[in-house]
């Protein structure tokens, strides 16, 4: 039995690979390699939805959606630790912050001293 | 309790809001030493908030009794102070509660703030990256070279594709090695103190130059471990390309991130490209007696009899 996680990151995965709205019954049909049960499927769709990833519409079977593509969802990402301010230093260590032109090339003459 | 506690209390703190963490950030030892600098800064902040809390403390249930304790219990207890209470005893007083009440809350608001924020960037990159190369390390799919961590009680380790492409085998063992270093040690840790003087006390000018200091030794200190878990013939050489190509990848600054200081970067290629001797055994120990005393000197103050 594959954890939540992981279950997440395939439902994730089918949701970005299909064009419209998915309903459960397919999602779990999709799955069946993982021998997950439908009940397992909303337990993870709702774990989605809480968090903001997942949608679903008002058409009877419900269709589940991503609200974001995978693009976007790691562009907004990069775009809050390279823009992190000064005082959110402390949510994540980054290796080092990128300087600008000139500093790059004081490192770089460093280098090849 | 006469006033000569408080006035050694009082002393304290001015030197410790000032004179003591400017010529810490200025000294040239801490560099050779990050992990004893460390420790030193740690004795600096908690003293430091001891001994202006203190203070304020002491002098204002001096009418109650002979010593801190003493005083606060018969306070706690409603007793009549022994000597008459004038108004600078309950302003002190005040100031020493509104003091302790906000470096506190802001710790644990930005404690709670910080962890929020961790967790939502964790879920987000559970669900966009994929395995990496090493066995701990995630990728994530974008140009800019970066690399980082975040730390808690499931920690992740994120390389972006850029990073893997700009970098060597050894230069990308080492970046790995180097955030490692934060998660095992435990680096966020010791900032979060210094995080909230920062923001609890922005009038100190001395908060914003510890935070700075802190923030710089605990990169060294990773460095410093990292190396020890390299292979290779340069491990320094190899970390200190591995630092340059990052910081100045993708011809400097991408679109939408803030440059830092170039002074720092350059302090740690530096420190490994031409590396100083390591701190002598006798100057390591005095600076961590001296760490230790000066925790000891403010809580004997608070504790004893007063003078």
């Amino acid at each position: 039995m594959a954890s939540l996680g992981e279950l997440e990151r395939a439902v994730m995965e089918r949701l970005w690979a299909a064009d419209g709205p998915v309903a459960a019954t397919r999602l779990r049909d999709e799955l069946a390699d993982r021998g997950v049960a439908l009940t397992t499927v909303h337990t993870v769709l709702t774990r989605l939805e809480q968090k903001g990833f997942v949608r679903h519409d008002d058409s009877r079977p419900r269709g589940f959606s991503a609200r974001a593509s995978r693009e976007d969802h790691a562009a907004d990402l990069m775009h809050e630790v390279l823009g992190q301010a000064a005082d959110r230093q402390a949510v994540l260590a980054r290796f080092v912050g990128s300087v600008n032109e000139d500093e790059a090339r004081l490192l770089r003459e460093l280098l090849g001293r | 309790m006469l006033p000569a506690t408080a006035v050694a209390l009082a002393v304290l703190a001015a030197l410790l809001a000032w004179p003591v963490p400017a010529a810490l950030a200025r000294a040239h030892w801490p560099v050779r030493d990050p992990l004893v600098a460390l420790v030193c800064w740690q004795a600096v902040g908690l003293a430091g908030g001891l001994s202006m809390i203190g203070a304020l403390l002491v002098h204002g249930l001096a009418p109650w009794g002979h010593s801190l304790p003493e005083a606060w219990w018969s306070w706690v207890r409603g007793m009549p102070a022994a000597d008459p209470v004038r108004g600078d005893h309950w302003v002190t007083m005040t100031l020493a509660a509104v003091l302790a009440v906000e470096l506190v809350g802001v710790l644990l608001l930005s404690w709670v703030r910080v962890g929020r924020t961790r967790r939502r960037h964790r879920e987000l990159l559970e669900l966009v990256v994929e395995p990496g190369p090493h066995a701990d390390a995630r990728l994530l799919d974008h140009p800019a070279p970066v690399a980082f961590c975040i730390p808690g009680a499931r920690p992740l380790l994120v390389l972006s594709s850029g990073m893997v492409a700009e970098l060597d085998e050894e230069q990308l063992a080492a970046v790995v090695a180097h955030e490692r270093a934060h998660l095992a040690e435990h680096h966020h840790l010791l900032l979060l103190p210094f995080v909230a003087w920062k923001s609890a006390l922005p009038v100190l000018p001395a908060a914003e130059r510890a935070h700075c200091s802190v923030r710089e030794l605990v990169e060294m200190r990773a460095d410093d471990v990292a190396l020890g878990s390299l292979p290779g013939a340069t491990p320094r050489r190899t970390l200190a390309e591995a630092i340059v190509a990052a910081a100045g990848g993708s011809g400097g600054v991408p679109s939408g991130a803030l440059a830092v200081s170039g002074a720092g970067v350059r302090a740690r290629v530096v420190r490994l490209l031409e590396p100083a001797d390591p701190l002598p055994p006798a100057a390591r120990w005095s600076a961590l007696v001296a760490a230790v005393l000066l925790l000891l000197l403010p809580t004997a103050l608070l504790l004893l009899p007063a003078l």
